[in-house]
């Protein structure tokens, strides 16, 4: 068993998916810092998917620091980012802009989108209930 | 270095042209997905791989040797399992095993056991009283063993129930491992090799419509929506702008025009809908596997772009 949850849909490209599902997984604490990350051959037959690709997302993941690869234990979660706020901050770019086109075409103001940013946000940082 | 190439291959039954011209190369390493409906000539084309069948024009190599040349010492380097293969009905399974094994000097035993144990299979029963299943399962095992440098597969799954698909693919993930492992397989449904698939191409009444690797064809591949404003902006077919001939099935239905971007670089072409639709809200979605399947089927223009 993964030690995160995913749900692979059909259709949208699956290193995608995974990379997402990962940082998911960190940014809710289902993996901590330090926990072993499962080998690109556990994640190809956990999800069933081409090594190649499992091998794509564990190299993105470390490119990303979101995961460390130490010789002696293999692949751990890596700490949070260092860098700035503002830096970390900038990363979210892209995915708060389609937030704010979504958002423009349901006819939401920014105080909607507040609220359910500060919703979201309370539901994430609850201790997990999985 | 690529596994398998094809230069020109044709084959020919009496009149009936069923593989024409096929110029092919599978990269070392990759799992590459040859799709197409049935009778597109794709088990033409593996039988020809796996010298079942010579071509009548046009050659193939596969692992750098003529396949018109394949001897056992290459043999011995390929698995290959058919939907509808031969097998020696009378055997057992572990007698099936027992007679296969001392044919390759790269058999693995603890992976045999390993394998049985994962698909459950009853090794005392005679493959003619086994499901179909469980046939493909007896037959994969034998073709897995000897851990193959190639693993040619003719339509695995269909047919067989979503549990034994999945064991299958498990067994097949098993052998794998980063290098030089390649698997060519065939299928008429592109979701079957979605998950699996880093190469995918399209045969069609014996012609191959693209190859193009799986990345490649999701990264540039784009579902564009534009919600033109109140005010109206003129559309396209109105505009006096052109629209690039990489948009194709294009669509439009009150404020909406939808289309597909068949180029899809990202930035740019949000910046061409800005010109083209002032002031209208983009959106951008990536396309399913299938889509863009169907796509390339009703724009082969599209498929040509990217050819070498």
């Amino acid at each position: 068993m993964l030690p995160f949850s995913i749900e692979l849909r059909p259709g949208l490209p699956l290193a995608e998916q995974i990379l997402f599902a990962v940082k998911k997984a960190v940014v809710s604490g289902q993996l901590r810092p330090g926990d072993k990350f499962p080998s690109v051959r556990q994640l190809s037959q956990e999800l069933r998917v081409n090594p190649n690709t499992a091998h794509k997302v564990v190299a993105a993941l470390v490119a990303e620091n979101v995961l460390l690869s130490t010789p002696a234990v293999g692949t751990v979660v890596a700490a949070p980012v260092a860098g700035s706020r503002r830096e970390r901050a900038a990363l979210l770019g892209s995915e708060l802009e389609r937030v704010i086109v979504e958002a423009k075409k349901f006819g939401l103001d920014i105080h909607d989108v507040q609220a359910a940013v500060e919703a979201h946000w309370r539901k994430l940082s609850e201790p997990s209930k999985s | 270095m690529n596994a398998i190439e094809t230069h020109g291959l044709s084959r020919r039954y009496g009149r009936l042209e069923a593989v024409h011209g096929l110029d092919l190369a599978v990269p070392a390493g990759a799992i590459f997905a040859l799709l197409g409906p049935n009778g597109a000539g794709k088990s033409t084309t593996i039988k020809v791989l796996m010298n079942l069948l010579e071509p009548t024009a046009g050659s193939a190599t596969v692992l750098g040797v003529d396949s018109r040349r394949l001897s056992p010492r290459e043999l011995a380097r390929i698995g290959f399992v058919a939907d509808n293969m031969e097998l020696p009905e009378w055997m057992t399974v572990r007698v099936f095993l027992d007679y296969c094994r001392p044919l390759y000097p790269t058999w693995d035993r603890d992976l045999e056991s390993n394998l049985l144990q994962k698909f459950e299979l009853p090794t005392d029963r005679k493959l003619k009283h086994l499901s179909r299943g469980m046939r493909m399962k007896a037959a994969l095992i034998a073709a897995l063993a000897y851990r193959p440098m190639l693993l040619v597969l003719d339509e695995p799954f269909s047919g067989l129930d979503p549990v034994v698909r999945d064991d299958f693919i498990r067994g097949v993930l098993e052998v794998s491992a980063l290098g030089d492992w390649t698997v060519f397989l065939s299928s008429h449904d592109v979701e079957e090799v979605e998950r699996l698939a880093d190469w995918i191409a399209v045969l069609e009444q014996g012609k191959l419509r693209f190859a193009e690797p799986l990345d490649s064809l999701l990264r540039r591949f784009r579902r564009i929506e534009i919600t033109r404003g109140a005010n109206s902006v003129p559309s396209p077919s109105q505009s006096q702008k052109p629209i690039p001939s990489t948009w194709l099935a294009s669509e439009e239905a009150g404020t909406l025009h939808r289309f597909i971007d068949s180029q899809y670089m990202e930035g740019d072409a949000e910046r061409r809908c800005a010109e083209l639709f002032p002031g209208a809200a983009i959106n951008v979605q990536p396309l399913p596997l299938r889509e863009i399947y169907l796509t390339l089927a009703r724009h082969p223009e599209a498929a040509k772009a990217m050819q070498p």
